[in-house]
């Protein structure tokens, strides 16, 4: 049985002295992370920093094109990557074989050369930016990229990681990945890629896996970045935040909710089964456990058709992908949590509250609820719809989730959209989007409100005397 | 068919609780006893009657316990499901909250405080008490009058009430133990010779063996046992049982074998011990039933009953719950063997993926219009 190494560390550097099987990974491809301590961390940091300077001379957008054809091969129905990519995605990431495709395809298509191209430019204005002053707007200043950027990725998402490394080597910054336990293949083939096809690029990058919370592993990493980006849980976001030097600028992706608005416009005659489609995908994609992927669906009444319908065409959408896009394994504790919602939702449906819809064994589930619904927990893919008797009303009821609101998935709001999206802007919300575009946002969107370059880099001005 | 009263069903119930958890209760006297119970708890709740009417499930069509249908544990949290007088309850238990404090607490609305009683005392003689009738209790656990709706406050109160020579609540409402009272006391027993039961959850046992690091506690005297309960769930701590009960053993002198763990839950009104008192070491690892509460472990996907020894989700029939709702499907995960449970130890850290419990309290908090 081939095992797979959940690392990748440049030519030259050490190896690890040894390595551990993660525990639970042996029903599929086994993955191996390396045991090692702090010292080697703080050893491969050093390491990483020492590529810098032959970055800082190399254009960057000759480095975002060398970028690109890695990232293409991911794109490429004949190259061994995808190949390998779409073997090892469903076991490792839990998710079925059909969801591998449409994650991989979705994702790869922002690492083309030309997506990074224009990533830098909207970032940046221009991306020569980066290898020197340039003048704009009456100034010149030139964007420096991190001495080492530190990334520790949540596992609830294949691909973010080669999204966050790409951020971070685009703005030539050497950069340490910890992936997520689901998110582990695509950033380590990446990287793998990467050694073959540019070998000083590659000495800047380095993707390493350790079980989460080893403080120790992380502090000798944190210790020695000046940029820290996480993604994660609260806690998580919380803890690292914490323990990152005061010198080293913080990026923090915590817990994040999304919702959608189905209008009135979206619920006449047969439209409604195509935006019934189209949000079950949305909540579908990454099986509803992506920061975009929505929870609350908010449908308008006095439409044609009633909210309550609409759930009824939500769930047979639901139902439907079940055969195209089907959910991942659920484990024992996901499935008992799974039974309680529901079983506790049939028993409040059978008092009078409100209604649901499932599938069984297939694991979507539908909830029609009104106001002051009980806390349902997020497992397998859960809609919660909601009636929405005032349009107006959504930023209000939208108040309690203000520090997590992301993505708003949009459907039927014709020209009342603007005045919906100033309203949830300003209660929080950082994207307002038709449901087709909620799972893949472009590489240059405002990510949590933040630049994705932006964020990155640090401002030289020079002034000519 | 009309339901027995309650008043009548939990005094035939209490009898047979009474007479230990060793009298015979064949498979038919069960089955008769839990069918009452459910036309009584049909009759009694509306939804659960409109539930099991749709489900086709009734106590007209059902006749094996098995098939009557279940409750999730967490419907507490959403339903008041009392089968007694729901406006006047004996007592109110709540779940362990959650971050987002009492709103998210499950409820066990408990018609009748005696049954309750009779159900508990049986059980806790035959596992933790064994061969003695009276002991002395040193209480990690807050009293029933700090914490009147703990079940397990109840529960410890009510056994002290019966077999305690004296007992000593160290912990209060608050959580906060009185660490000098533990070491006089248990000197003074340990001088005296005395034997005594500490009680408390593994997480007072942990912060409790945390600050006793420095200088240990007297060696309790031979026959002196403790009483650990709860787990860790949603603590955050990483120590598991096995070290958890080392460390105690070094700590106090008890060896683990006369550690007896509890197993119980408030939506239960009945608990499950680890026997290793009264049948030694080859019973670590499991947790037996009193007669009237059966166990299954149910396949995650079908909920179909599996095979003894097969790992699934928990699903419990409890004739000591008459006054709410017998058939609970649980979240716990373990396998059942000639009616033993044994629990599954969830890996480090494994919280359903995508799963936040302070989120999905404030989805709900969102609001609708």
């Amino acid at each position: 049985m081939t095992v797979f190494d959940a690392f990748a560390t440049p030519a030259g550097t050490a190896s690890p002295p040894g390595t551990q099987l993660i525990p639970g990974t042996t029903d599929g491809v086994p993955l191996r992370y390396p045991a090692v301590g702090p010292e080697w961390v703080g050893a491969l940091c050093e390491d990483l920093r020492e590529a810098r300077p032959a970055l800082a001379d190399r254009d960057a957008v000759d480095l975002a094109a060398v970028l690109g054809r890695v990232g293409e091969r991911f794109l490429d129905p004949s190259d061994p990557l995808r190949r390998e990519s779409l073997e090892l995605l469903p076991s490792t990431a839990g998710i079925s074989p059909e969801m591998a495709l449409a994650v991989l395809d979705g994702m790869a298509a922002d690492w083309t050369g030309a997506r990074l191209a224009r990533l830098l430019e909207i970032e940046l204005g221009e991306a020569a930016s980066l290898d020197g002053f340039v003048r704009f707007e009456g100034r010149r200043a030139m964007a420096r990229g991190p001495t080492l950027c530190v990334q520790v990725v949540a596992g609830s998402v294949p691909g973010v990681g080669v999204n966050a490394l790409l951020r971070s080597l685009l703005v030539k910054g050497p950069t340490l990945l910890k992936p997520g336990r689901g998110d582990i293949v695509l950033p380590v083939l990446f990287a793998r890629a990467l050694g073959e096809a540019d070998r000083a690029l590659a000495a800047a990058l380095a993707v390493v896996y350790w079980p989460g919370g080893s403080a120790e592993l992380e502090d000798a990493a944190l210790d020695r970045a000046d940029v820290v980006t996480a993604y994660g849980s609260d806690a998580t976001v919380h803890a690292l935040r914490a323990r990152s030097p005061v010198t080293a600028r913080f990026v923090g992706y915590h817990h994040r909710v999304s919702v959608g608005v189905v209008g009135r416009d979206a619920l006449n005659g047969a439209g409604v089964e195509t935006t019934a489609a189209e949000v079950a995908r949305s909540l579908a994609l990454f099986d509803q456990r992506g920061c975009v992927s929505p929870q609350l669906v908010y449908v308008e009444e006095g439409g044609e058709r009633s909210p309550g319908e609409f759930a009824e065409a939500l769930a047979a959408a639901l139902d439907a992908l079940e055969g195209t896009l089907p959910t991942g394994p659920l484990d024992v504790a996901e499935a008992a949590a799974l039974h309680q919602a529901r079983g506790t939702a049939e028993l409040t449906e059978a008092g009078g509250g409100r209604r649901i819809l499932h599938g069984g064994s297939a694991a979507w589930t539908v909830l029609l609820e009104s106001a002051s619904a009980t806390a349902v927990p997020s497992v397998g893919r859960i809609a919660r719809v909601r009636p929405l008797a005032v349009l107006g009303s959504l930023p209000e009821l939208l108040a309690p989730l203000s520090g997590h609101l992301q993505t708003v998935g949009v459907a039927g709001l014709g020209d009342r959209l603007e005045a919906v999206a100033r309203g949830v802007g300003r209660m929080g919300a950082s994207r307002v989007v038709p449901f087709t575009a909620v799972p893949f946002p472009p590489p240059w969107w405002h990510h949590d409100g933040g630049g994705p370059l932006v964020d990155l880099v640090r401002w030289v001005d020079l002034e000519a005397e | 068919m009309k339901a027995r009263s309650f008043a009548a069903l939990a005094s035939e119930l209490e009898d047979r609780f009474d007479a230990g958890v060793r009298a015979p209760w064949r498979e038919a006297d069960f089955n008769e006893l839990a069918h009452a119970a459910f036309t009584l708890q049909f009759e009694r709740i509306p939804a659960y009657r409109t539930l099991c009417e749709r489900q086709g499930r009734t106590p007209k069509s059902v006749s094996r316990w098995h098939d009557v249908p279940a409750v999730p544990s967490a419907a507490m949290k959403a339903l008041e499901l009392c089968a007694g007088d729901a406006e006047r309850p004996e007592a109110i238990f709540l779940t362990s909250g959650t971050t987002q404090g009492s709103d998210a607490r499950g409820r066990h609305l408990v018609p009748r405080l005696d049954l309750y009683r009779r159900s508990l005392l049986p059980p806790f003689r035959a596992h933790v008490l064994a061969a003695r009738s009276r002991i002395r209790f040193i209480s990690l656990i807050p009293s029933p009058a700090e914490q009147p709706d703990s079940s397990l406050s109840f529960m410890v109160g009510a056994a002290a009430d019966e077999h305690a020579s004296a007992v000593h609540w160290l912990v209060d409402g608050g959580g906060r133990l009185d660490l000098d009272a533990l070491r006089t006391i248990t000197r003074r027993a340990s001088h005296a010779r005395e034997p005594v039961l500490l009680l408390g959850t593994a997480l007072a046992l942990l912060n409790a063996l945390e600050r006793l690091e420095d200088e240990p506690l007297a060696r309790l005297a031979p026959g002196s046992r403790i009483m650990e309960t709860g787990g860790f769930k949603g603590a955050g701590r990483e120590v598991t049982r096995a070290e958890l009960y080392e460390r105690l053993a070094d700590a106090t002198g008890v060896p683990p074998v006369r550690i007896v763990s509890e197993y119980g839950m408030t939506e239960l009104l009945s608990q499950l011990y680890e026997p290793v008192i009264s049948e030694g070491p080859g019973a670590v690892g499991t947790h037996v039933p009193p007669p009237w509460l059966k166990v299954r472990a149910l396949d995650p996907t079908t909920l179909d009953e599996l095979a003894g020894g097969e790992e699934g989700i928990l699903c419990f029939f409890d004739l000591a719950n008459a006054g709410s709702v017998c058939h609970l499907l649980t979240e716990d995960v373990g396998s059942v063997l000639n009616g033993r449970v044994r629990l599954a130890g969830r890996a480090a850290g494994a919280q359903p993926r995508g799963c936040s419990l302070a989120m999905d309290e404030l989805m709900s908090a969102a609001g609708s219009s």
